[in-house]
């Protein structure tokens, strides 16, 4: 029963990290192609919950899974899940505060469909 | 009588923190976590929790939470990872960003912030500003398909504010 569970949990740990190198690559590319920063962000979020994120969890997984670390492997575990929830806290207040820095210091929004924070508030 | 459940609270979120962090139930480690927690929820008790610390304790806002983050992670997320690697990969880059208005209806500081890192969390969506007079974020999206703050409320932070509400508020 628990080496078919312990399988399981390698593969799904393997697949997510697979899916979280994919994520920082299509992001660096994005990073590159997108036209201005703010539309850059986005990319770097892909490049954050995806390519951060999920691969810890992932590493959690393998972690359980793996029993010939024998004790250590709690270890492992409890340390990359602190650390994919404390990136998961946090990478938001940074994009968040890099956006509102730049566009209070007029970095341009073009191309754009609408920009309602500059009409409601201006750009001071 | 409030102070002191706020000081527990604290106390004991730090604590488990701690102990997971760690990984290990020995001696040392249990005094250690102790000392620690005691110190740091001594001084930013009052700084973290300022109105109705029962919260905490409440076990079925704990659920909700844990409900939350499984279908954040394992539905929301990556139906909004496949649409931004869509439009990276995309020869042409079908983009058309835009900062729109997005009305909240909720309460207390911590809903909001939640609300907003959620927001910023998915990509495709980043809130740039937040008007707590007007009760709105301005958030910039990468596909503008309305300009209406009733259409993108719908469109962006419904479900986050449905769940948030029973979590934080």
């Amino acid at each position: 029963m628990w080496e078919v569970v312990n399988q399981l949990f390698l593969y799904i740990g393997m697949a997510l990290i697979v899916v979280g190198a994919l994520c920082d690559l299509i992001g660096a590319l994005g990073l590159l192609r997108f036209p201005n920063f703010f539309v850059r962000i986005h990319a770097a979020t892909v490049g954050v919950i995806g390519g951060a994120v999920y691969p810890l969890f992932g590493l959690t997984l393998i972690a359980f899974a793996c029993d010939f670390l024998g004790y250590w492997r709690w270890l492992f575990a409890s340390g990359s899940f602190i650390t994919a929830i404390i990136i998961m806290f946090t990478a938001p207040a940074g994009s968040h505060a890099l956006a509102r820095g730049s566009h209070r210091g007029r970095v341009p929004v073009e191309p754009k469909v609408c920009d309602f924070l500059e009409e409601d508030k201006g750009r001071s | 009588m409030s102070r002191i459940l706020s000081f527990l609270a604290t106390f004991l979120l730090l604590f488990v923190v701690f102990i997971i962090a760690s990984a290990s139930i020995s001696p040392m480690d249990i005094v250690l976590g102790l000392i620690t927690s005691v110190i740091v929820a001594a001084f930013s008790s009052t700084l973290l929790i300022k109105e109705a610390p029962t919260k905490v304790f409440n076990v079925i806002r704990w659920a909700w939470a844990i409900a939350y983050f499984f279908y954040y992670f394992l539905i929301i997320e990556p139906k909004c990872h496949w649409d931004v690697v869509k439009r990276i990969l995309h020869p042409k880059m079908p983009i058309k960003p835009g900062i729109v208005r997005v009305p909240y209806d909720v309460k207390s500081d911590y809903t909001i912030t939640a609300v907003a890192c959620s927001i910023t969390n998915t990509p495709g969506t980043v809130v740039v500003d937040v008007d707590e007079e007007g009760k709105k974020y301005y958030v910039h999206w990468i596909d503008v398909k309305a300009t209406d703050p009733k259409v993108c409320h719908e469109m962006i932070s419904k479900t986050f504010e449905k769940y948030l509400r029973r979590v934080f508020d």
